[in-house]
């Protein structure tokens, strides 16, 4: 049996798209979506721990409308060898993704491990992976930015927003909620992505999925711009001057360093 | 009682500056009004500033190759002027045009003998030798990755390139255009920025002035529209202008794309400018050893021609709007990866949109107007970056020689290049021309 890793993947907006809100709770798709960003590194992690391994395969899931395929095709173009899309329509919240998620992957196979992003940037509800973890009932560490797996135990550093780190050890298997600093996720290359266009995706509907009657749900009221408009800051004066400048304004309005 | 210049120059982009920096240079009072909060930062702020001699005409070629001899001459050009933030620095990496059925590269070489264009032709063996991560298989027709036979296996091989060891890049087009302006500046010339003219002003068919949004006015007995991407807007605002033109002007969208070179390519330090007409896009080096990948605007390619002020809104949704989309970054990149299969294209786009300022016929509209006083530098079309030098002296002189009364309709001005031996008919950027049809119809110009 080969070793199993699976990796899931959300089809988001590009971060750069200008975002239209229609009827309150849905967005304009007619823009650009990418593969959310942290599950890049997802994918990174998992196809450099099948080189590790040896005999095993990568599988990239998503639960996304028929046009997550691409996101499906840009994962198996950084390596994974197949894919699993749960269609469904309205996106369905972290609860009920995360039972989709466990139904899917187990009619598939045995997971050894799973990967995923620490969390999506267009929801970012930070919920879905640890929520996978319990519905499985297997561990989970996120905002991991190191890994390491010897015999049927993973180590792994996790990012605290304070700073530090905390060390992970887990029994396979779990589910690793993938930080940047975890790796830096390959570029495919042309052959690369002819070659994901041949890989096998099987395709799920999501009312095909036992996936029981959730506890709870999360609904959403009401979608709101974040701001209108993004508003340029011109520093003047010399570059000496302006650099510090930048240097305060980034530390203390930003809070970015 | 309103300020009064000699000329009012509408646009302070890379064709602006330069006409306002010659006219400043013969003694006109000169002002220059902007949308924008400097120069440059319009449509010129997005060109790759590609700096090549290919042109489909004979004339196109000798007025790029004598662009070039001012880009390696920029210190002089601006007769000495400090620019507190730098000049602007020429790349002569050399320019590579590829041999394909896409381009008329046959018609390039004869134009290229008959201007004593310095080249060099290039074998397939040759052009590898120097840019060893191209595949120089064929894949003509141009096809998007949507279209299955994008992804078909080439047999053919192309034939070679002509080299021109003097082609390059400006790595700095903003700074360049800021560079014109502090030029402009050192003669006397005045800059108005974050205004918008919403009338061009004239009485009996000669033009008075503009009026800008916030009602202030200024008088000159020229007003030229350089207004890039928004010329056809002035043009609609100068009574009987817009109507007496035979090729119009509008707004072309345009993507180009920022890919990571190959792992262990240093193409931003060893990399040639590219004009790669089998795969319809050129690409050039950028900082941070990026391609730059540009579109020769292919027929299979859809052609979206936005109101300018609501694509720089944002407005449109993709395709149309501000951003990249998703279908072109990966038309461009797929292209580019059929050339270089070693490229590497990120899952998330990154680049530039802007519009161009696109004729009929994607060649200028150097000229007069019907309406007396008022002049046109516009549909440069994406191709006139590497011309605006010698845009603004040629046009400096059209005007200064139809102000003292050369009817350049009916005896078109003769500009006389000064750094080649030869003379221009300045009738053939004439906006009564018929639709050129030599043109390449496309960015090549």
């Amino acid at each position: 049996m080969p070793f199993k890793i699976y990796v899931c993947v959300k089809h988001v907006p590009d971060s750069a798209a200008n975002i239209t809100i229609l009827d309150k709770t849905r967005i304009e798709e007619k823009i650009t979506f990418i593969i959310n960003p942290f599950d890049e590194n997802a994918i990174e992690e998992a196809v450099q721990l099948r080189s590790k391994v040896g005999d095993a395969e990568v599988v990239a899931v998503t639960i996304g409308k028929p046009a997550a395929v691409e996101t499906l095709r840009s994962a198996m173009a950084m390596g994974a060898d197949r894919g699993i899309h749960v269609v469904t329509g309205d996106p369905p919240d972290s609860i009920a993704t995360a039972r989709a998620l466990k139904a899917a992957i187990l009619a598939d196979g045995a997971p050894d491990i799973i990967f995923t992003g620490k969390g999506s940037i267009d929801s970012e509800g930070f919920q879905t992976m640890f929520r996978l973890g319990a519905a499985l009932g297997v561990p989970a560490a996120n905002n991991v930015a190191s890994f390491r797996l010897e015999g049927r135990t993973a180590t792994v550093e996790s990012e605290l927003e304070a700073g530090g780190r905390a060390v992970i050890r887990m029994p396979l298997p779990c589910v690793i909620g993938a930080g940047k600093a975890l790796n830096k996720p390959r570029y495919p290359i042309l052959p690369d992505i002819m070659k994901a266009r041949k890989k096998p995706i099987r395709t799920v509907p999501m009312e095909s999925l036992d996936i029981g009657t959730p506890p709870a749900s999360v609904q959403l009221i009401e979608l709101r711009p974040f701001s209108d408009r993004r508003q340029a800051k011109l520093i003047p004066g010399p570059v000496e001057k302006a650099v510090e400048e930048l240097v305060r304004l980034l530390r203390e309005e930003a809070k970015v360093i | 009682m309103n300020k009064k210049y000699d000329a009012i120059i509408i646009g302070a982009g890379v064709i602006g500056c330069p006409i306002a920096y010659e006219l400043a240079k013969m003694g006109y009072k000169t002002l220059n009004v902007d949308k924008n909060s400097d120069a440059g930062l319009g449509s010129t702020a997005a060109t790759c500033a590609i700096i090549r001699a290919h042109y489909s005409t004979e004339d196109g070629v000798a007025m790029a190759y004598e662009g070039m001899k001012y880009w390696k001459d920029w210190e002089n050009y601006l007769g000495g002027v400090k620019d507190e933030k730098g000049l602007a620095k020429f790349m002569n990496t050399g320019s590579i045009l590829l041999k394909s059925k896409g381009h008329d590269w046959r018609k390039v070489k004869k134009n290229y003998d008959a201007v004593g264009v310095q080249y060099e032709d290039w074998s397939v063996e040759r052009v590898v030798k120097a840019a060893p991560v191209y595949d120089l298989h064929e894949h003509w027709p141009v096809r998007r990755p949507e279209d299955s036979e994008f992804w078909n296996e080439s047999t053919g091989m192309l034939e070679g390139a002509l080299y021109c060891p003097e082609g390059g890049y400006v790595n700095d087009p903003v700074l360049s255009t800021h560079n014109m302006m502090r030029a402009t500046q050192a003669h006397g010339g005045e800059f108005l920025f974050n205004v918008e003219v919403v009338a061009v002003r004239s009485e009996a068919n000669q033009v008075k002035g503009i009026t800008l949004k916030d009602g202030s006015q200024f008088d000159a007995p020229v007003v030229v529209n350089v207004a890039g991407p928004h010329s056809f807007k002035i043009n609609q605002m100068a009574k009987g202008v817009w109507e007496g033109c035979n090729i119009k002007t509008k707004a072309l969208r345009h993507e180009v794309m920022h890919c990571p070179s190959p792992e262990g390519y240093n193409y931003y330090g060893d990399g040639y400018h590219t004009s790669d007409a089998d795969l319809g896009i050129y690409y050039r080096p950028e900082v941070g050893n990026m391609f730059l990948i540009g579109s020769e605007d292919p027929k299979c390619d859809p052609k979206v021609y936005p109101d300018p002020d609501d694509f720089y809104a944002g407005k449109g949704g993709a395709g149309e709007d501000n951003q990249l989309s998703e279908a072109q970054w990966k038309a461009q990149c797929y292209r580019l990866g059929r050339r270089v299969p070693t490229l590497r294209v990120p899952n998330q786009p990154r680049g530039v949109v802007d519009l161009y300022d696109c004729s009929d016929d994607w060649i200028p509209i150097y000229d007069k107007s019907d309406m007396k006083g008022f002049y046109m530098a516009i549909g440069t079309s994406g191709n006139q970056y590497k011309n605006a030098p010698v845009v603004g002296a040629m046009m400096a002189e059209l005007i200064d020689a139809c102000q003292k009364g050369l009817d350049h309709d009916a005896n078109p001005f003769q500009y006389k290049l000064k750094y080649l031996p030869r003379s221009f008919n300045v009738g053939f950027f004439s906006r009564k021309r018929e639709i050129n049809t030599n043109s390449s119809f496309s960015v090549n110009g």
